[in-house]
């Protein structure tokens, strides 16, 4: 008696996450589609896309986010037909490129540094499935393509624009201590590549300034990320610049109520808060997603490492905030000018 | 020594301290009536959720608040039923929810607000600063700039011990968890009571993920719990199954996650520091400050032979 109705209530809760996992599935792919059949004036076409998320998720405001930005592009004007899944755990990154793999997608989009074995392994069983790797390097296969991001050049330029404005104490809100606040979500490449850019360009434009860094550890966590950055303003940080995914929000958020300056990252961020975030620090992500369904699509699909950084503007900044004195964005302007030239070089290595 | 003076180590101890001792207290509610209760970790996200929903949609953060509560209040009653009704596996079930609520949180945020995450422009709760607290040195600290749910929890505290130490009610809730033929016995009903219990833990775990939602921020993200209902059950053992036990173990872990983000760029590698909240978990759970003992019949479902 008592293991029956232990059964029964373990299959009401099993049927009601089942049903709900089901709906998931299903309004994932619908909108998918439906964006891909509604297109006007798009082609179509027969490749399938399958977007496997890194567990900061689809809504990170940022890096995800920003893929997903890039395949829904292609569904709309190469009429491609795309699917999203996110991963909830490192786990995952296996049986979900594995699914699109099995299912015959003809281009599976890794979306993480972190997926960077799982990716060495899954294109090994499926040598006639195309990878795409975003933020770090599989070289050896013909079947992968692997989008490497110069974040340390916009890194750079939104530093040398937080030197500058170290020096405008007029600016309400500029303390005059001359500290800046980093808050990375992790000590991995894709992350301290921003950071590394932002020591050198702060460095290059107020020699003096103090950088105070932290990591949250996680890029969900927006508790965590406020904290760190609470801790950086009581430390005398009047500008931060969150790397830290989903965990950044916090910062920002912390930043706005401390009436103190933020700095976006990977998308442009302004709109989370819009006095506050000055400018952002972007990676095109959605781009080179798109570029390369779009030589899947072209049958140019090229192995190897593609670069983007600022030349080909695969990396960027944002348009500055009203906060910004048009003197600063204008010596800005003329730095991202000689990166792009070749006068500056900017290591992808955090200062020592 | 500057970084122990700094206020903000303080502040945020009992900044991160809230998210932790709310749902260890509705975990001691649930459990000092005998149910085992694991589901903190997804009540909390479905509290977040509601509260972030909520507070949007009405323009009040404090409709978030109801909603967050009712909507805990709803997870714990169905949890209840199969509990106590159906008499189910306890721990299974608590895993069930948890995993249920990070799938239908995911899902509802996709579903609701799209891949954008939650509008930017959501109220969220005030912070307050009682000026006779904040002038007083030390304690001063602790109260700097902290949301107003920071001094709900400490009223929830205190009402809570009183609830379950001084009153009929209390003593019949921590009965039915010792010996519930005996309650039964002495015509106590075992279910409602039980019931009660697993409730009040489901509203005080949900106003937890409502803090974390929109008391200290104003958005939701999937996870963004990031284990902390699995803490605050660490902290419920850790305090012996009391409001003021899970309170102070709720504090030490707060003031190892500030104490960590002080320390960090000190020249003590960061992961080593990140560790530290966890090892004093391990700590506290291998006995360093005594033995816990659950109540006598937490887990064993009560069958009624009427």
């Amino acid at each position: 008696m008592q293991m029956k109705k232990w059964g029964t209530g373990m299959g009401m809760m099993l049927a009601l996450t089942t049903l709900v996992a089901g709906c998931g599935a299903a309004g994932q792919s619908g909108t998918n589609s439906s964006s891909g059949t509604n297109s006007t004036g798009g082609t179509h076409s027969s490749v399938k896309v399958g977007l496997v998320t890194d567990t900061g998720g689809l809504n990170d405001h940022g890096f995800n986010h920003l893929s997903y930005v890039g395949l829904q592009k292609a569904e709309q004007t190469l009429g491609v037909q795309g699917a999203v899944v996110q991963s909830n755990s490192a786990s995952d990154y296996v049986p979900n490129l594995t699914r699109f793999a099995q299912q015959g997608d003809n281009l599976v989009i890794a979306v993480g540094f972190l997926m960077q074995q799982a990716v060495e392994q899954v294109s090994k069983e499926y040598p006639n499935t195309k990878f795409l790797l975003i933020d770090d390097a599989v070289t050896d296969r013909s079947n992968v393509t692997s989008a490497i991001f110069k974040t340390e050049q916009c890194g750079y330029l939104v530093g040398a624009m937080a030197g500058l404005m170290q020096k405008e104490t007029s600016i309400k809100g500029i303390n005059g201590k001359n500290v800046l606040g980093v808050i990375g979500g992790q000590s991995i490449p894709p992350v301290n590549t921003y950071i590394a850019g932002f020591y050198q360009g702060a460095a290059k434009t107020d020699p003096g300034v103090k950088i105070v860094l932290k990591y949250t550890n996680s890029f969900t966590d927006q508790a965590s990320g406020q904290q760190m950055a609470q801790n950086e303003i009581s430390n005398g940080a009047d500008i931060l610049f969150p790397v830290a995914g989903g965990s950044g929000i916090g910062s920002i958020d912390a930043a706005k109520a401390a009436g103190i300056y933020a700095i976006g990252v990977d998308a442009n961020q302004n709109y989370l808060a819009p006095s506050t975030v000055i400018t952002s620090a972007m990676k095109g992500v959605d781009t080179s997603t798109y570029e390369v369904i779009k030589q899947v699509v072209n049958g140019t699909f090229k192995s190897g490492i593609q670069y983007f950084d600022l030349a080909n503007d695969g990396v960027s900044i944002a348009p500055t905030n009203s906060v910004v004195p048009q003197s600063i964005v204008q010596q800005v302007d003329k730095l991202k000018q000689e990166i792009q030239s070749g006068q500056i070089t900017v290591s992808p290595n955090i200062p020592q | 020594m500057s970084i122990l003076t700094n206020p903000q180590l303080w502040a945020g101890t009992l900044s991160l301290a809230t998210p932790l001792a709310l749902p260890a207290i509705g975990g001691t509610f649930s459990e000092r009536t005998g149910v085992v209760n694991i589901a903190m970790e997804g009540i909390m996200l479905i509290g977040a959720f509601f509260a972030v929903s909520f507070s949007y949609w009405t323009g009040s953060p404090w409709l978030g608040l109801l909603a967050a509560m009712a909507a805990g209040a709803l997870i714990a009653w169905i949890f209840a039923w199969a509990a106590i009704r159906l008499a189910s596996n306890q721990v299974v079930l608590g895993m069930a929810v948890n995993i249920f609520g990070a799938g239908i949180t995911a899902f509802l945020l996709n579903t609701i607000f799209g891949y954008n995450g939650t509008p930017p422009s959501t109220a969220s709760l005030p912070t307050i600063t009682i000026p006779a607290i904040k002038s007083i040195p030390v304690l001063g600290w602790f109260f700097y700039q902290q949301n107003v749910l920071v001094y709900l929890m400490l009223v929830l505290v205190m009402a809570s011990h009183w609830l379950l130490f001084h009153t009929r009610l209390g003593l019949r809730m921590r009965a039915v968890g010792e010996n519930p033929l005996a309650a039964d016995t002495l015509g106590l009903n075992v279910w409602r009571l039980r019931y009660t219990g697993v409730i009040i833990g489901g509203v005080l775990s949900a106003i937890g993920g409502a803090y974390l939602s929109i008391g200290i921020l104003n958005s939701f993200d999937v996870n963004m719990t990031d284990g902390r209902g699995y803490i605050a059950l660490a902290a419920m053992i850790f305090g012996k199954w009391t409001p003021f036990g899970s309170l102070g173990a709720a504090l030490l872990f707060g003031f190892a996650s500030s104490l960590s983000t002080a320390l960090q760029g000190n020249a003590i590698p960061t992961d080593l520091i990140a560790m530290l909240p966890y090892a004093l978990t391990v700590l506290a759970l291998a006995g360093v400050i005594g033995k816990s003992v659950a109540p006598a019949a937490d887990g064993i479902p009560y069958k009624l032979d009427r």
